[in-house]
């Protein structure tokens, strides 16, 4: 349960520093136990004591770029993070086993920036766009 | 053809700057692949405002003093996006009920300042939920007219994307980037709430790239200068 004893314990636990960062970051004070760290540096971190968090809270990541969003965090991790494994994939016998060399890096969605995916066509355009000619008068 | 030819060359240029030299691994911590993405773009142009070399004198430290005052409108728009719902067709049963999802208690739009608005005069970012039909364009654009700049559309949904399901239907516009130029599209059929969510992020990050004063100041410096408005309008 959020609480103003949990605020201050978890102030007390992460430090001055690391709680500034968190008002800038998940506005809260949260504190538990360090779960790993990713390749792209954003760190995971869980609590479980209910006296602490509530349900759907208990798994957080602390990115490590400042404009951060969902997709950075890479699919062994969300996995994790939205409790659809019960273990971090740093300890997941099955998820340490189904890393392949041939695998692709993880790319996070670069949607409006310059490196977007933009498709291109290689057939004839079926649409001509109208281009308006003004026939000379008699 | 000679321009779909130089866009297919373009893109496989985007895809090799993007890889590091040497092999798969595209990312360091110390340079994420957003700053490695975002060379040479709009947002870059906003964090590192140059002002030194060839300015005009009399002109001191404008585009400093422009770039964060594009930075403050960005902030506070991106902090108050108030969306107007275009909720059509199938959307009243489906997608719109996904836009509620997102407006109600679990993906809470209102920690990110969304708020619903029924009038176009009073929002900034249409959501196009649903079919768009030919007897419904018409509409769709007259509300899109009433919205005061500046403004945003969101596309939700297959449908609105591209016609979807009804694609081939006599009746039915193939998509609403037809009727009003689009920003962001919500793949999904319907998508979900966070998607919807998402897509609003990522309309947060579109906010934050503009850089009308900067352009603005670019126009004005054309009277001066020709060159100087060439580096601006890059």
């Amino acid at each position: 349960m959020p609480s103003l004893q949990r605020y201050l314990r978890s102030i007390y636990r992460v430090g001055i520093r690391a709680w500034w960062r968190q008002l800038q970051y998940i506005s809260d004070a949260k504190s538990g136990r360090f779960v790993g760290q990713d390749k792209f540096g954003n760190k995971y971190f869980e609590n479980y004591n209910a006296e602490e968090e509530v349900p759907g809270r208990q798994r957080w990541v602390d990115f490590s770029q400042h404009t951060y969003h969902a997709s950075q965090v890479p699919p062994e991790w969300h996995s994790w993070i939205s409790h659809i494994r019960k273990d971090p994939p740093t300890e997941d016998a099955l998820m340490i086993a189904s890393q392949r060399p041939w695998q692709q890096p993880w790319t996070e969605n670069l949607t409006g920036t310059r490196g977007a995916y933009k498709p291109y066509n290689t057939v004839a355009p079926k649409i001509r766009a109208w281009e308006p000619k003004i026939a000379p008068r008699a | 053809m000679q321009l779909l030819k130089r866009s297919a060359a373009a893109n496989s240029a985007r895809r090799v700057a993007l890889r590091a030299p040497g092999s798969v691994a595209c990312f360091s911590p110390a340079e994420p692949i957003t700053t490695l993405a975002q060379r040479g773009s709009n947002q870059l142009s906003l964090e590192t405002p140059q002002n030194k070399a060839g300015a005009a004198e009399s002109t001191g430290c404008a585009e400093y003093v422009l770039s964060t005052l594009d930075k403050v409108a960005n902030w506070a728009r991106q902090g108050s996006m108030w969306p107007m719902t275009f909720g059509i067709c199938p959307g009243l049963l489906v997608v719109q009920v996904e836009m509620m999802h997102m407006a109600a208690a679990r993906y809470d739009q209102d920690r990110l300042g969304v708020v619903f608005r029924a009038s176009p005069r009073q929002s900034d970012i249409m959501i196009v939920a649903g079919t768009l039909t030919n007897k419904m364009a018409p509409a769709l654009r007259k509300v899109y007219d009433q919205m005061p700049e500046p403004r945003w559309v969101i596309s939700m949904g297959s449908c609105a994307n591209g016609g979807g399901y009804y694609h081939y239907s006599y009746s039915v516009v193939r998509g609403c980037d037809r009727i009003v130029p689009v920003d962001i599209y919500v793949p999904g059929c319907p998508p979900t709430a966070e998607a919807l969510l998402y897509g609003m992020l990522q309309l947060q990050r579109k906010m934050r790239r503009s850089r009308k004063t900067v352009l603005w100041y670019g126009d004005w410096l054309v009277l001066f200068s020709a060159d100087e408005h060439n580096r601006y309008r890059k």
